[in-house]
Order: C-alpha cells, then structure tokens, then sequence
C-alpha cells in the first residue's frame, strides 16, 4: 500500500544519506533539521538509540532511523501475510488479532509490525510447551524457518509466575510490553524474520494434543482449588482451540467455557449457572433439532417402542407412560406398528409427564392433541392425560393407575390394562437428589408395569472426583461431537446446518452442567448401563432382553443415516448400544419387576 | 362365377387386412387395468417418468394402487400379508397420506441412500434397489412415515424435518 511506498522512498533517501534533502521539496525539508534537532529534544529524549523519522513521528509513530530499512521490508510482509491468510479465510486468525492480541506500544512501529507479523505467521506457533524457565534455549531450535526466534530467556524470568507454564504468545506480549529494553532483541527477531519468507505451518495434531493435556491440566489445578492456575489454562485452552478445525474446536471451546464458570462462579444462586436458558420452550427446540440431526433419539425411540410392541403382545388394553413427553416423537411409530399389528390395535392409554411451563401451560395437552387426531385417522382407538410434574419424584402410583368412570375400582368387568413405563434420558436426573430415583422407581413397581423401557447415556459422570468426571465427559463429548461432525461430513454439506450448530448447543448445555455445577443443580448425572443394571437390581426389576427385530430395525435405521458406517450398533447382554466406532453412547435397557408377588402398596392404591 | 368368388375372396382378404390392421393398432391404452399392472411392476423413478408420457398415463401412475404395488416390491416384509392384514395396512397407509407419498417421502429417498453407500457396487439400478431391498422393512418406512405425518399435523411446524435426513439437507415437501 501506500506505507510501502512511502518506506520504499524513505528507504532510498536513507540510502543516499542523511543530509539529503528532496530538491525542490519546499520549505518544510530545508527547515527539516532544526526541527529534528528540536523534535528530538522534546519528546524523543528518552528514546535509547537513534534519532526518530521525524515524518512517521508526526503521524504518531516511533521509528528510528535506522531501523527504516527493516520497518519498511516489515510491512511489506505483513501485507503479504495479511493478503494471503486472508485469501485463505482464516477468520479465526484475524479477528483473534483484532479482539485478543495485546499491543502494549502499538506507536512504536517496529515492535508492533513485528508483534502482528509473527502472530500471523505461526498461528499460533506450534512450539511444545516451555518447561518452567529452565532449558528456555531447547526450543529455539525448532526447525520453521518462519517462526522468529523466541523471546529473551531474561525477558521470560522476570515476568512470568513460576508455577504457570507460559504459552508462547503469553511470551510474546511480555516481549511487546518491555521493548525498550529489549530493543536489541527486536532488532534481532527483525533481521531473522525478514531472512525467511513467511510460511504458515500448523501443527494442529501437535496442538491438538497440548490442548488436551491443557484441558486435563486445568481440571486437575480445578480439582486442587488452583484457580489463579486454572484461570491462566483456561486462557490458553481458548488460544489453543483455535488451531483446531470442526469437532475438537467446538468440544474444547464447550469445556473451556464450561470450566471458566466454575472457575469464575459467584456463591450459587438458585437457577445460575449453566441453564441460562431456563425456558422449557427453548430446551424443547434443541431437543427437536437433535432428533433431526443425528440418529440418537430416533435409536432410542425405535428400540424402545420395539420392545414395548413386544410386550404388548396379544393385550387388549395397553397404557404406556412417558416419563417425558416433549413433543412425543416417539408415539406416532408406536401408535402405527399397534394399527398394524395381527389380531388389529388394542385401546390406547398414554400418560404423559412433562415439566412446568411458565408461559405455556398447554404443550403437553397440545401434543395429547395431536396424537389424538394421529390415532383417529388410523383407527386406534386413543386416550391421553398429561400431567405436568417439576420433578419425577412427585408422582404418585395412583395418578397413573386406571381411573375409568365405567367398570368401577380398576375395571373389573375388563381386561386389565397393561403397563409400560418409558424413559428416555430422564432416570438420570434423579440422581441429584437423593432418595428421589428410589422413590420413582418405587411407584414405577407400584404401577405393575409388564415392561420398564428406559434408555441413558453410556457414560460415567457421576462417581468419582471432579477431574474423573472430566476426564470421562470430554471422552464422551469429543465422540458424541465427532459423530455430529462425520454425519455432516458424510452427507456431503459443509457443515450440518442449524440442525447441527443447535444439536451441539444442546450438547454444550450438557457439558456445562456436567462440568460447572454441583450439588442439586448438577442434573447431567450420567451412568453407565453397568451402574443401571445395579440400580435396577436393587430396586426389585429384572432385565429383559431386548430381540433381535429390534436390532435389525436400529441396524437399519442407521444405514439410513448419512455417515451411517461410522455409528455402530451392538447388543450387551440383552441390552442394544449405539455408538460411534467403537465408543458406544446411548444404550436402551428394558426391564420388568423381579418378583411378582403381593406388593401392599400396589394392593392398596388399586383400591 | 369366377368373378363373383373372386370378389369374395378379395372381399374377405380385405376383411382379414382389416382385421389384421386392428389387431395391430391394439394399444395399451385400450386397457387400462392392464396398463395399471404393468406399471406397478416399474421402479419408483421409472414409473414416475412414464408419468410424463401422456395424460392416461398420468392419471393411471398416480393410482395409489400402482404405488403400492411399487412399494410392495421394494420393501421387504410388504406384500406376502394376508388379504385382511393387506386390507388394514392399505387402510392405514391411506390414512397416514397414500402409497405415493409413502414412496415419494420414504422408500424412495431410504433406497437411494442405501443404493449410494453400497456405493461402487457398479451394475444397474435393479441390482442396487434390490439389493437394499432386502434390508429395507415396511414397517420402518411406515414408522418413519407416520412420523412424518405427525409432524405435519397442527400446523404449528415451520417445515417437518423428521426426513430430512434421509436427504441432502434441501426442503424437499
């Protein structure tokens, strides 16, 4: 640009010497030198070194003199570099150095040029992390020619913390902020930049590394209650996720935010933290665009009304009970396979529980109608009754047992209806509070359920310390965001859309909770199907195995999935998992209560 | 004598050429159940260009009849039922919006998801959509339609989606 050219006839004048004057230039270069001499008394006194151009000083800028030639091949550098990362796209890149690179001294031209060129060519630099101050030099030696020699060891002792490894770009702005002194060294980083043409090379497999070891170290300084550590990894967590492309970058921004708010968190008030959104509605749309987006709930839905349309075989009277309804996806299927089922649909009883909504208290009569109308136009005949409930732990075996006005006191004259009791991703939850999942599954027994469907997260985030519940959470997220990613990468779009970006959000609010909240807030109580299958021993159920047609059935939804190779159905001990390769994420169990003997809660409420 | 017999002779080979000639202008049009049966025996695709070639053709390729008959004979599980299970599976289909829709919807983007990762299995079309056929059951399709057609009840929805991924992400209804 203009700069260049400026510099470039700077340049020549330099190199013509000092005296020179443009001929015919006018009264403003003869009076040049008095006005150098008197510019240099006042403000230019403290400037170590040479004289300052008086022209670039007029415009705010501290140059030396002597440095113009190195300035000037600077800038055309970062023209070039800021040229080419732009042709590239590199978003992330500029506006990290528009928003979060610090220039301390920006009108002392060299040292900044200097700051933003070697930004832009190593983005950030790939170096392995300093080992405290010791063999400072061991890196210097790296073999990209574009990178400029690391900063000053002295430079690195007297201002960084001992105990916090420093990221190179902390380094950096230290350089920036202390550049009178190290005026030499800047001069040296000039000449050894300006050497090598500018070559962007990312290690991101390196980095991507580091930043998982950035992550796990920031957990354990959380766990240790090391926060002025963890606040200083949380920084550089967020620098570093930026040399990532897709899944890791979105999992690593998640986690780093998730971490900064427990960091940060103030004395918790009710309803902060993690669930800034405390709308139902806005819940429910996520939920709605992570059905669409990947074959999770599809998976869960499919298994589980499979195992129910198997147990509901040969009845004539049915009543299933969804432990959260939402938008009730999962029935229309269901409602289908009973039209079509041999020996024709039996009546149709749905109890629906949702949570309460503050503004509109109508959804779950809302999808109670539309099933309805479904129902009809199949010809099943089809009864709903919702119940809104803030927690499972408030219902009651009698809000669920059969309230016929006809056949009195259960409707003896009748078949009695059979029970199922379905739940996706809600028995976890309970956990938070204590005694309220015995509770539930006490009143699930009390119902006398001919089957329990419920599917959960295959994940451990529940036991053990702080750091093992992160360890196991960023496994368990960085597949789940993988798997988002591979079905978008398969379907052959760029990215999966809104359905995608919403479906991670939903995954972020997860993380969120799993990592920044505790105690009662803390609702994202994951377990593994071993720690279920324990749960639901003692809580008087027995497995029941889940048959092949459901297999077949999910194994073939899956097929129809864009980037369906990558999700792999298994079988567990009668149990079905969907995972992604080989890590499985959601498993579906179904169960029936072990002993059918006379149980006086159910004797009594059936009265 | 010769004359008159000669004349009846001519007569009666004119007769035949005639008859001949109506015999060869017999069309496929002339019978539209038949024409119905064979097109229920073509591919989803194929059956929806021949859509293209006439009005009759048209009228005939949108009878639910003939999509039913397409999607019997790429879905696995389809048509081996009884008369009465086939009876209330057709009532429910109609009910949920018709074999068309079902195929339009459903078969036809599930078969050509499957038929593209079976991928480089080269050959004809046939081959492929049989191929996946034999995986495809109608009662996931039909659970994926009535899904579908759950979705579009209440009017509330902007667009369903419950199908979109069975297709590139395009709105496709």
């Amino acid at each position: 640009g203009h700069s260049d050219r400026y510099f470039k006839k700077k340049k020549e004048k330099m190199k013509r010497g000092h005296q020179d004057t443009l001929h015919g230039g006018g009264g403003w270069y003869a009076v040049a030198p008095e006005m150098e001499r008197g510019k240099r008394k006042t403000t230019m006194g403290a400037e170590e070194g040479g004289e300052v151009d008086e022209l670039l000083a007029a415009l705010g800028y501290k140059v030396r003199s002597s440095d113009m030639a190195d300035v000037a091949h600077k800038l055309e550098q970062l023209e070039m570099a800021m040229v080419s990362s732009a042709a590239t796209n590199d978003d992330a890149l500029l506006s990290h150095l528009a928003s979060d690179t610090v220039h301390y001294n920006p009108s002392d031209l060299s040292t900044w040029v200097d700051n933003i060129l070697s930004e832009l060519n190593a983005p950030p630099p790939p170096l392995p992390t300093p080992p405290p101050l010791t063999s400072a030099d061991a890196y210097d030696l790296k073999p990209l020619p574009a990178l400029p020699a690391p900063a000053d060891p002295l430079v690195l002792g007297s201002d960084l913390q001992s105990e916090v490894t420093p990221s190179p770009r902390d380094r950096k702005r230290m350089k920036v902020c202390s550049s009178p002194p190290s005026s030499s060294t800047t001069t040296d980083t000039a000449t050894s930049a300006a050497a090598a043409m500018p070559v962007v090379v990312v290690d991101s497999q390196e980095a991507g590394i580091r930043l998982v070891h950035a992550l796990l170290a920031c957990a354990e300084a959380v766990q240790q209650d090391n926060l002025k550590a963890a606040d200083a990894l949380v920084k550089q967590i967020s620098v570093l996720a930026t040399s990532q492309g897709g899944a890791m970058r979105k999992v690593a921004g998640y986690f780093a935010e998730a971490l900064a708010r427990r960091i940060y968190r103030p004395q918790p008030r009710g309803g902060v933290g993690c669930c800034s959104f405390d709308s139902v509605a806005f819940d429910d749309m996520l939920h709605m665009h992570f059905y669409e987006s990947c074959p999770f709930l599809k998976f869960a839905h499919f298994t589980a009304n499979q195992a129910i349309l198997e147990a509901f075989a040969g009845c004539r009277r049915v009543h299933v009970v969804d432990f959260g309804m939402r938008q009730g996806m999962q029935w229309p299927a269901l409602l289908q396979a009973l039209a079509l089922r041999p020996g024709g649909p039996p009546s149709f009883r749905l109890t629906g529980i949702g949570p309460p909504q503050p503004d509109n208290s109508d959804a779950l009569q809302d999808v109670g109608w539309k099933l309805a109308q479904l129902a009809e136009s199949i010809r099943v005949d089809f009864r709903y009754r919702g119940f809104v409930a803030a927690s499972l732990a408030d219902l009651e075996p009698y809000m669920l047992l059969d309230q016929d006005a006809d056949g009195g006191g259960g409707g003896k004259d009748e078949e009695p209806e059979v029970v199922a009791v379905n739940s996706v991703f809600e028995l976890h939850r309970l956990l938070a509070r204590p005694g309220a999942l015995d509770k539930v599954l006490g009143t699930v027994r009390a119902v006398r359920p001919r089957i329990v469907t419920v599917v959960e997260q295959e994940a451990n985030h529940n036991e053990g310390t702080f750091q093992e519940r992160f360890t196991e959470a960023l496994h368990y997220y960085s597949t789940m965001f993988d798997s988002l990613e591979g079905g978008a990468a398969a379907a052959g779009a760029d990215d999966g859309g809104p359905d995608q970006a919403l479906s991670e959000v939903y995954l972020g609010r997860q993380i969120c909770n799993v990592v920044a909240c505790e105690g009662a807030e803390r609702t994202e109580r994951h377990e593994t199907l071993a720690q279920w299958r324990g749960r639901m021993d003692r809580a008087g159920f027995e497995p029941v195995p889940i048959g092949s047609n459901a297999f077949k059935q999910a194994s073939m939804l899956l097929a129809l999935f864009a980037g369906g190779d990558g999700y792999r159905v298994e079988e567990k001990d009668g149990c079905l998992t969907l995972g992604w390769h080989t890590r499985p994420l959601i498993a579906t169990s179904a169960w029936r209560v072990a002993a059918p003997a006379e149980d006086p809660l159910s004797a009594s409420a059936a009265r | 004598m010769l004359t008159r017999e000669e004349g009846e002779e001519e007569q009666e080979e004119e007769e035949e050429e005639e008859a001949k000639g109506r015999r060869r202008a017999f069309s496929v049009n002339d019978n539209v159940d038949l024409l119905a049966e064979i097109l229920g025996r073509l591919d989803g695709r194929s059956l929806a260009v021949a859509g293209c070639v006439c009005r009759l053709w048209n009228a005939v390729g949108r009878r639910d009849s003939v999509w039913e008959a397409v999607c019997h004979r790429h879905v696995a599980g389809g048509g081996s039922s009884a008369a009465d299970g086939g009876c209330s599976t057709r009532s429910v289909v109609a009910a949920l919006g018709g074999y068309r829709r079902l195929y339009r919807l459903c078969i036809g983007p599930a078969l050509d998801r499957l038929a593209g990762s079976a991928g480089g299995r080269g050959s004809t079309t046939t081959t492929a959509e049989a191929a996946a056929a034999h995986h495809l059951s109608l009662s996931l399709s039909l659970s994926l339609f009535s899904i579908d057609c759950y979705e579009r009840l209440g009017g509330r929805q902007q667009r369903p989606a419950s199908l979109l991924f069975l297709c590139k992400p395009v709105d496709v209804s």
